[in-house]
């Protein structure tokens, strides 16, 4: 059998694997919890996530509503943030605008 | 860990096509990234396949020597300039310069790469005749290698993770050689802390679209400085107050005046670092009265954190008394960051 | 969506020119399926009055994404 000539080519681009992260448990409800509002910075975040507190408090009973602010606008949150996050018991993050 | 995934094909042809339906390239001809070509890097640099160049950090994407060594060889890089891409690289994966956050942003920066050392003569970088616009051909392979990288194994493409509004040709590539050795200062990367005993080094800075200034009326450096604080001030206003490294680049008829009154580098980033500074009301003669506020009017900005964040470099073709401001992606979001450049067997 | 590897629920908050992104970002840290709260583009320009019903909107998907 003729041997076929050929070239091999070095894939250049990434194989990263799908990670196998799931996310949280939901609960039924977040009545007397802890919500965390991570705020990227921008303007109207802020604004926005004035009446999206009031809301969580009026109407879901939301004990408390914490705020942060990343410090970056598109890197994950630092370490100690989601350590603070991780006694929450739900988050909103954002606003991708 | 296992090598990269191959692709047979059956000749140059077919490999072209195969690689640009694959969306490997960036639009312009491309080199198909053979095993033989990417070895030939891997044993010019005396790498590993799987040799760690560095980890993206947000989502932990390993680049491996052969993978940075394929995207090289797609952006015309030959063996030689493999190092400096791979230096380049291993400097954007430093948790500092924020490499998907900078690459994705709306903002729309590229990757500055500025060369020092011996390594500029082996690649035929002067560092001196457009030096911005394709001048050393070394450079323009190098730049667009980096991008490749980005594109290609950050997967950080335009539409999809990129979120650009409008970029800037630095995207395509933004590589440049200091001119070392028509200056009577010292390189960037020994004011970074490489040492002087011919380390060759890059310094990577994520850097929004570079803004020419002129100012041949004058020996004063005073004078001088203050025509490019104008524009950084100028960028504060129109693009981005936030502070953090800028860029400088001053061509030798500039240059000169600095040699002949004395003036170091050291000098040139204390007298920016102090005149380019921002008010907050000074938004309301730029359209952006809005966001003055009553309360921060009177607040002062500054462009540099602390004069060291200015990096200044010595460049350009000899006439002409130009220089050159580049500003930042976005205030220290991201940090420049300067390694020197692996094994290299001939410089 | 570093809030969910944590074990807390999250909501990731984007306007609607961000939806593709966000989902591409979803799949490249490899969590496909990580859902998000769209609202309308954009924010920073929006009006008191938009911004309200922008939080209304966001609070009506929460309920959807954060509770069992």
């Amino acid at each position: 059998m003729t041997h076929q000539p050929h070239l091999e080519l070095v894939d250049p681009t990434s194989e990263a694997p799908e990670s196998t992260a799931r996310p949280a448990p939901r609960p039924s409800s977040l009545a007397g919890g802890t919500i965390g509002l991570l705020s990227n910075g921008k303007t109207g975040t802020a604004k926005l996530f004035d009446h999206l507190e009031r809301m969580l408090r009026d109407e879901w009973g939301v004990a408390e509503v914490v705020r942060r602010t990343k410090a970056h606008y598109s890197a994950p949150a630092e370490d100690t943030l989601m350590d603070e996050a991780a006694t929450w018991s739900a988050l909103f993050a954002g606003v991708g605008d | 860990m296992t090598s990269a995934l191959r692709h047979r094909v059956s000749d140059e042809a077919e490999a072209i096509a195969f690689a640009t339906k694959s969306g490997w390239g960036d639009g312009l001809p491309i080199v198909s990234p053979t095993v033989e070509r990417v070895q030939a890097c891997l044993e010019w640099a005396a790498m590993e396949p799987t040799q760690v160049i560095g980890v993206e950090p947000v989502k932990e994407r390993v680049l491996t020597a052969e993978k940075v060594a394929a995207n090289a060889v797609l952006a015309g890089c030959e063996p030689p300039h493999f190092p400096v891409v791979a230096a380049a690289v291993q400097a954007m994966c430093a948790e500092e310069y924020l490499l998907h956050g900078s690459s994705s942003s709306t903002g729309g920066c590229a990757a500055l790469v500025v060369v020092n050392g011996p390594i500029r003569q082996q690649l035929g970088m002067t560092g001196t005749f457009s030096v911005l616009g394709g001048g050393d051909q070394a450079a323009l392979v190098i730049g667009r290698a980096v991008r490749l990288v980005i594109r290609n194994l950050v997967d950080v493409r335009p539409g999809d993770l990129d979120r650009s509004t409008f970029g800037h040709p630095g995207k395509i590539s933004f590589c440049l050689a200091e001119d070392e050795d028509d200056s009577a200062w010292l390189p960037l990367a020994q004011e970074r802390g490489i040492p002087a005993d011919g380390t060759s080094a890059v310094t990577v800075m994520a850097a929004s679209g570079p803004r020419q200034i002129m100012n041949e009326w004058t020996t004063s450096p005073e004078d001088i400085l203050e025509t490019f604080a104008s524009e950084i001030r100028a960028n504060m206003l129109h693009y981005s107050i936030w502070g953090g490294n800028y860029a400088v680049l001053f061509a030798p008829q500039l240059r000169d005046k600095f040699e002949a009154a004395g003036w170091s580098k050291a000098d040139v980033r204390q007298f920016i670092f102090e005149r380019a500074q921002v008010r907050r009301r000074d938004w309301e003669a730029v359209g952006k009265g809005a966001v003055v506020g009553t309360s921060k009017a009177d607040k002062i900005y500054r462009a540099l954190p602390t004069p060291d964040h200015l990096l200044v470099v010595s460049a350009g073709g000899p006439a002409g008394g130009f220089g050159m401001v580049v500003p930042p992606w976005l205030g220290t979001g991201s940090a420049a960051v300067t390694v020197p450049v692996g094994a290299c067997v001939d410089c | 969506m570093t809030g969910e590897r944590r074990g807390v629920p999250s909501v990731g908050v984007m306007t609607t020119t961000f939806v593709d992104a966000a989902e591409l970002m979803a799949r490249a840290c490899g969590m496909g399926g990580y859902a998000f709260a769209v609202i309308e583009h954009p924010i920073s320009s929006a009006t008191d009055a938009q911004l309200e019903a922008q939080a209304r909107s966001l609070l009506d998907q929460a309920a959807r994404l954060l509770l069992a």
